[in-house]
């Protein structure tokens, strides 16, 4: 019978870890929703933003930096890539987008271990990030209560983007009608480009700030992926609030989990998508009419 | 001679599988040392089979076959490995049993959604199926090892004991089993379940409101894609006596859906083509040492590549290359005059088929009997209180004002929606929360306002997949006919294109049809399954006023005897083919009466024209 | 089957002396019964097909296959351990100073006078992969000997296609006790130490630096080779008092495992053991500092990986008490490592890790039982390789025990440097004790292991 610390460790540990989900799945989501791709290269964007973090790192000591330089790259790269590549499918069938992001992803996996290797990289901890903090209950890693804040700053900067600006109503019009947008005049490729682009760089974000935390490998990016999926799907597809709520919750049952046996962690997150695929397929908080 | 000739096309991918099967081992011996590689592809190639019935045809995207592949593995080479079961053939046929076993549980669930969330569905059991290969299952499947020491299969037969072990054996064995594979899918293709199903991926909505139990099908073709998927992993698990855990993995399901793209989608051999690209890719790659660790970037590299340029595949730009051919001939058009007069034995052929009631029940005095049907949503009251009683042979029209509730009654009465409140009875049949499918059944039939056919069918395929919902009831499993194999239901197709002025173009795609004649194929649609009630949603919208003229001789003709309701906007069309009109207007019904009654009611005037101007 | 010595009995040398004309008959008779297997090559072998023999032997070349991850989360082990492999190659076909003082190997001009030809294939760190491409070695290639793997799974399944195709495997890298235990086979070998005597060597040396008595928190991936250190470790520390106080099971492929961590920081242990490996043991050990574990507790690596202290640094791994296969190190203790050190990080410009080590060393003991043998019939170098004879190899003297195939070499116990202690850019573990190996041996009637015979 797990105590109330022990509880209560695990369940902010699951606001932290949920917390970086949601930034990872709100770009999948935005992505999803508006273009209908199921990007499953979206791992892979997430790992370029860490190996940024990683070279940026190496030449310079200030975490700022590497988060607005890897933001900034994976904007960038989002935007050849959809200019490039994906901006040819839309017409094209749901399973071929999926086939070309999934192609896509390999060839970034394999590419970053041409350059870099197989081993590790590491990236140091921010300097005002070092160290444990007293939770009352618990001690927590500072960093990691830190990438908390870190990640809603973030997803905050999203909010306004999307909710404050008028790229951003077109985006979520998008979201509710491609066509409709289109039919009204705005050029709504424009606006896919932007959408897209948005999604890898709030992917690479995460990547950047999960860096301190992990073991930086080419593959890092492939568990998160699955795990976003659930997350995307548990808070409703295209839903940007639904992210963030579905990234808590899996987070927390990742956490949780731990607690009676850390072998079901992963089984619990697909039953529990399975089980809301079956009962409310819309997710908590996507729109109707998309079943 | 020409019937063998026409036997021989009919028969030609079999025979051209059958011949590529026999000869491809020479060369590949010659090259690689070993056909080893061609039963592996042939492996995948079972695999896919049934995977490209499920998505190729049907239009289900599945992300999680790798289970039932994975499941048919495991429990043969458990069977034989724990000495449970030494005859190879059942351990095979009890791993299948397994599959098709878990798929029904899968699909059960799974199939209540589809698009991405079917996908996301089946990927979830998926994973967690290998997670119960990994973990809790362990001690069975002995996890992240595998099961080795699976043995080869023999057959005894008499005293002989033909071994399938080694490289030449192995191959034949899983030759024949794909061969066998490819005939039964084929069977199915041509059957009247592969045409359903290929209806089912063209627009489900219509498929069930001609009859057929989609969901039934569906689960139909996903438990018999789980049964190749069994096969397959049960044949990889004796060929290599050893069973993989990574059979369970995402990345097979993946690699899978990633053949079937790539080699074709919908054309059966693609996955096969796709799995051959794929094997010898891996193996060419690698064993170029100027490579080295590359190799799986320069994969990922061509299948992008491939997937880009070739939108059908391979095996589909094979086919549009074929077609562009001087060997393939256009097909002509012929615009064909509408509305002939119809002889005795077509009208025969045509006219309602009979309505199945029990025995003992007397036939109901009302055709079609609405009780205070309201239906709302959010705060819109579209239908509020509406009552209809038809008798039978009635032709009764349903106008009003836009808003008025028309089309939302009428899909109310074809079943496609629930009314909040109220009943509705079809020839004394209480089918207020029956389907559209059940009600389809009962004899009740619509043309759609915004056509909803078939689009990469012909228009014989259209009619014909309207004829045999009704002829063959809602689910039926009848792979070893042909779809051209009921006889009533081709006489009446026939029948039909002549009555719809469309026999010219029976055999063009929908596609390539101009508007009015998708329109009459609407209409066709709704006749083929000979209703004895007919809902006719605004048949006149968009069309010329000479195609209307047509239509109109078209619509008269039809009653026979049928209840037909009317919804339109066209007035004179309305004031000359309606006995009765009724007339809503905000949900409620205005009045009710002859076309002379309503052409008079003050009221009605009001409604269509503000009170100003009446 | 009996070798036919000398061809000469039989035809010449028929002298009228009543001993001659016994030999004489003697060597008729023989020749009359062996005569009918007498394979087109000639008088000297008169072996049957055996898996790829006498077809790969044939020739003036023979082959040898390797399945390694190169793409995947081992992919660095892979590389280190092809390295290895191709640096064995070169100086088995074209001598060396290491195979030089190996007397079995002194002439330098490949194995039996053939020259050795190879490929390495990417086993994905996946089973069935893996069991691709050695298949396609063995009947494309005609191999007549494979080696390679990085997983367990990997391998144990390797050794299963060895032993139903009948070519010799050698496991590389695989450190489970079920390779030499319920899943040996007569066609593998393995000399990588088992987790039960990494175990039974680690943990003395860790009673003797910590005290008796302590409580561990265990990290343990959540597979067999998991749960086979862990068996092992709570065993042998347990013969020390240590007690468990926590284990927490972590999937493999876990990135996070603050959840785990957490755990095990709240656990009140002194010590805490982390089992993962490769990219996993990374990501754990450098959470684990976060959360503090690392000042609170001691930590432990039963079996560190090839990269683990240049991937984590010294200040992390500083002061870590754990096992590896072999470190570069040990070139102090035995000379030919040395030259081995030397050879390899000529070529490669780092110093070898136990990937690259593990496989030179097996690559050599194999050709030197191939020279004893005096053939590639597989069964013949089998048994030379069960014969006991020790070799004197990189790691000193080593040899196979007949009973599961497992190689009795010695086990290195370390602990990690501070940065203040390293004396190069890679001298990252002080060697505290090297243990030989026959002490840490697990009696066979304990490992499980039955294996087949030989006419299988």
């Amino acid at each position: 019978m797990p105590t109330l610390s022990q509880f209560l460790s695990q369940a902010f540990n699951g606001i932290a870890l949920g917390s970086l989900l949601a930034l990872i799945a709100c770009g999948l989501t935005i992505i999803l929703g508006t273009l209908g791709v199921l990007n499953f290269a979206h791992g892979a964007m997430f790992m370029l933003g860490a190996y940024v973090a990683f070279v940026v790192l190496s030449h310079v000591d200030s975490f700022a930096a590497a988060l607005a330089l890897g933001a900034l790259a994976l904007l960038f790269f989002g935007l050849v890539i959809e200019r490039g590549l994906i901006r040819f499918y839309y017409d094209r069938p749901h399973e071929d987008q999926i086939l070309v992001t999934f192609g896509l992803g390999i060839m970034m996996v394999e590419a970053v271990r041409h350059v870099f290797g197989g081993e590790s990289q590491r990236v140091p901890i921010p300097s005002w990030g070092r160290g444990i903090v007293n939770l009352h209950f618990f001690y927590y890693p500072l960093y990691r209560v830190e990438t908390i804040g870190i990640a809603t700053l973030i997803l905050l900067g999203f909010y306004l983007l999307l909710y404050r600006t008028r790229i951003g109503l077109v985006v979520r019009a998008g979201i509710e009608d491609p066509l409709m947008v289109e039919l009204l005049g705005t050029h709504v490729r424009r606006a896919f480009m932007v959408v897209f682009s948005l999604g890898t760089m709030a992917a690479g974000s995460a990547g950047v700030i999960y860096a301190p935390l992990a073991a930086i490998i080419p593959n890092m990016g492939e568990a998160f992926l699955v795990q976003c999926f659930v997350v995307v799907v548990i808070g409703g597809l295209g839903s940007f609030p639904g992210a963030i709520v579905g990234g808590i919750i899996v987070g927390e049952i990742l956490s949780l989990t731990t607690l009676i046996n850390p072998a079901y962690a992963e089984a619990a997150i697909y039953a529990v998508m399975t089980l809301v695929l079956i009962v409310r397929p819309r997710g908590l908080l996507g729109a109707v009419g998309r079943a | 001679m020409a019937e063998v000739r026409q036997g021989v096309v009919r028969w030609l991918p079999e025979l051209l599988v059958v011949l590529t099967l026999a000869m491809l081992p020479f060369p590949c011996d010659a090259l690689f040392g070993s056909v080893d590689i061609l039963t592996r592809i042939l492996i995948w190639g079972i695999f896919g089979l049934g995977f490209d019935l499920l998505f190729g045809f049907t239009g289900l995207l599945s992300f999680g076959q790798a289970a039932f592949y994975g499941c048919g593995g495991f429990v043969t080479a458990y069977l034989l490995t724990s000495g449970d079961l030494s005859n190879v053939w059942l351990a095979m046929g009890a791993g299948i049993a397994a599959a098709a076993a878990f798929s029904i549980i899968v699909g059960i669930l799974a199939l209540r959604r589809i698009g991405i969330y079917f996908a996301m569905i089946t990927l979830a059991f998926g994973e967690l199926a290998y997670f119960l290969e990994n973990s809790p299952l362990a001690r069975w499947t002995g996890g992240e090892n595998g099961m080795p020491g699976v043995p080869a299969p023999h057959l005894e037969i008499g005293s002989f004991d033909f071994s399938f072990a080694g490289s030449w054996a192995s191959y034949e064995l899983v030759a024949a089993c794909f061969f066998l594979g490819f005939v039964f899918a084929r069977l199915v293709v041509k059957s009247p379940v592969g045409i359903v199903l290929t209806a089912v991926r063209q627009n489900a909505l219509r498929t069930a409101a001609l009859g057929h139990d989609v969901h039934g099908y569906k689960l139909a073709v996903f438990v018999l894609a789980a049964i190749f998927a069994g096969g397959s992993g049960a044949l990889l698990g004796v060929f290599q006596g050893y069973m993989p855990p990574d059979a369970f993995a995402l990345q097979t399901s993946g690699q899978l859906v990633i053949q079937t793209v790539v080699g074709g989608v919908g054309t059966l051999i693609g996955p096969t083509i796709g799995a051959a690209v794929w094997l010898l890719l891996r193996e060419l790659l690698q064993q170029l040492p100027v490579l080295g660790d590359l190799w799986l970037f320069i994969l990922g590299l061509v299948f992008v590549t491939l997937v880009t340029v070739l939108p059908k595949g391979i095996v589909g730009a094979a086919v549009r290359l074929g077609s562009h051919s001087p060997f393939a001939q256009p097909k002509p058009f012929t615009m064909h005059r509408s509305g002939e007069r119809m002889d005795v034995a077509g009208q025969a052929l045509l006219a309602p088929a009979p309505i199945a009631i029990a025995p003992d029940r007397k036939p109901a005095e009302l055709a079609i009997d609405v009780c205070n049907v309201s239906k709302a949503y959010g705060g819109i009251h579209a239908v509020a209180g509406v009552s209809l009683a038809l008798p039978p042979g009635r032709f009764h029209a349903i106008i009003g004002p836009n808003g008025a509730g028309k089309s939302t009654l009428l899909r109310l009465l074809n079943r496609e929606e629930s009314p909040d409140s109220g009943r509705i009875l079809l020839h004394g049949i209480d089918i207020t929360a029956a389907d559209v499918t059940t009600a389809h059944q009962y004899g009740l039939a619509k043309s759609f306002q915004i056509n909803q056919l078939f689009p990469q069918l012909t228009v014989r395929q259209n009619l014909r997949i309207g004829a045999l919902g009704r002829q063959r009831g809602p689910l039926r499993l009848d792979v070893f006919r042909s779809a051209d194999g009921f006889r009533s239901v081709e006489l009446l197709v026939v029948a039909l294109l002549d009555q719809l002025g469309l026999t010219g173009c029976a055999d063009l795609g929908v596609n390539s049809l101009p508007y009015g004649e998708k329109r009459r194929l609407e209409l066709g649609l709704a006749l083929a399954s000979r209703p004895s009630v007919l809902l006719l949603d605004e048949p006149l919208a968009g069309l010329s006023p000479g195609e209307r003229e047509g239509i109109k001789h078209l619509i008269r003709d039809l009653r026979c005897g049928r209840t037909i309701v009317l919804v339109e906007h066209d007035m004179d069309a309305v004031f000359e083919l309606a006995e009765r009109i009724t007339v809503l207007h905000e949900g409620r019904k205005l009045a009710e009466g002859t076309p002379q009654e309503i052409s008079g009611n003050r009221k009605v005037r009001e409604a269509y024209l503000g009170r100003m101007a009446a | 089957m009996p070798r036919l010595i000398s061809s000469r009995n039989q035809i010449g040398d028929i002298s009228l002396s009543r001993r001659s004309l016994m030999k004489a008959g003697i060597g008729a008779t023989v020749a009359g019964i062996f005569l009918p297997y007498a394979t087109s090559s000639g008088w000297a072998k008169d072996y049957p097909e055996l898996g790829t023999f006498p077809a790969g032997a044939k020739g003036s070349t023979i082959f040898v296959g390797g399945v390694m991850p190169l793409t995947g989360p081992y992919s660095s082990s892979g590389k280190d351990m092809r390295l290895g492999f191709e640096l064995a190659i070169d100086h088995l076909n074209d001598g060396s100073r290491i195979t030089e003082r190996i007397p079995t190997l002194k002439n330098g001009k490949g194995v039996l006078g053939k020259r050795i030809e190879f490929q390495v294939a990417d086993s994905e760190t996946k089973p069935d992969p893996a069991v691709q491409s050695a298949t396609r070695y063995i009947r494309d290639n005609k191999a007549v000997m494979l080696t390679g793997g990085v997983s367990s799974a990997v391998s144990i399944a390797l050794e299963e296609l060895g032993q139903r195709e009948h070519v010799i495997f050698m496991v590389a890298n695989s450190g489970s006790n079920d390779t030499t235990g319920k899943d040996c086979q007569r066609y593998g070998f393995r000399s990588q130490l088992s987790a039960y005597m990494a175990s039974k060597a680690l943990a003395p040396v860790l009673a003797k630096e910590f005290g008796r008595d302590r409580k561990v928190a265990y990290l343990v991936p959540d597979y067999t080779y998991g749960h086979s250190i862990y068996d092992s470790m709570k065993e042998f520390t347990g013969k020390e008092g240590w007690t468990v106080a926590t284990e927490q099971l972590a999937p493999l492929g876990t990135t996070d495992f603050s959840s785990y961590l957490l755990n095990i920081a709240n656990s009140g242990a002194d010590v805490f053991a982390n089992l993962a490996f490769g990219a996993d043991a990374d990501a754990s050990t450098k959470q684990a500092q976060q959360f503090g574990i690392l000042t609170k507790m001691k930590y432990v690596v039963p079996n560190i990986s090839q990269f683990q202290a240049k991937e984590l640094g010294p200040e992390i791994m500083g002061g870590t008490y754990g096992t590896q296969a072999w470190w570069w190190t040990e070139a102090d203790t035995y000379p030919l490592a040395k030259l081995f050190v030397e050879d390899f990080e000529k070529k490669n410009h780092y110093k070898p890790r136990w990937g690259a080590s593990e496989i030179y060393l097996q690559m050599l003991v194999w050709a030197d039982a191939v020279e004893r043998a005096g053939t590639f019939y597989p069964i013949d170098v089998i048994k030379a390789l069960e014969s006991g004879h020790k070799v004197d190899s990189i790691y000193g003297e080593v040899w196979y025990r007949a009973g599961d195939h497992q190689m009795v070499r010695p086990v290195p116990v370390m602990v990690g440097k501070k940065p203040n202690e390293m004396k190069g850019p890679e001298d990252f573990y002080r060697i505290v004790e090297i243990v030989p190996g026959e002490q840490v041996m697990p009696p066979l009637d304990e490992t499980g292991c039955h294996l087949q015979p030989y006419e299988t």
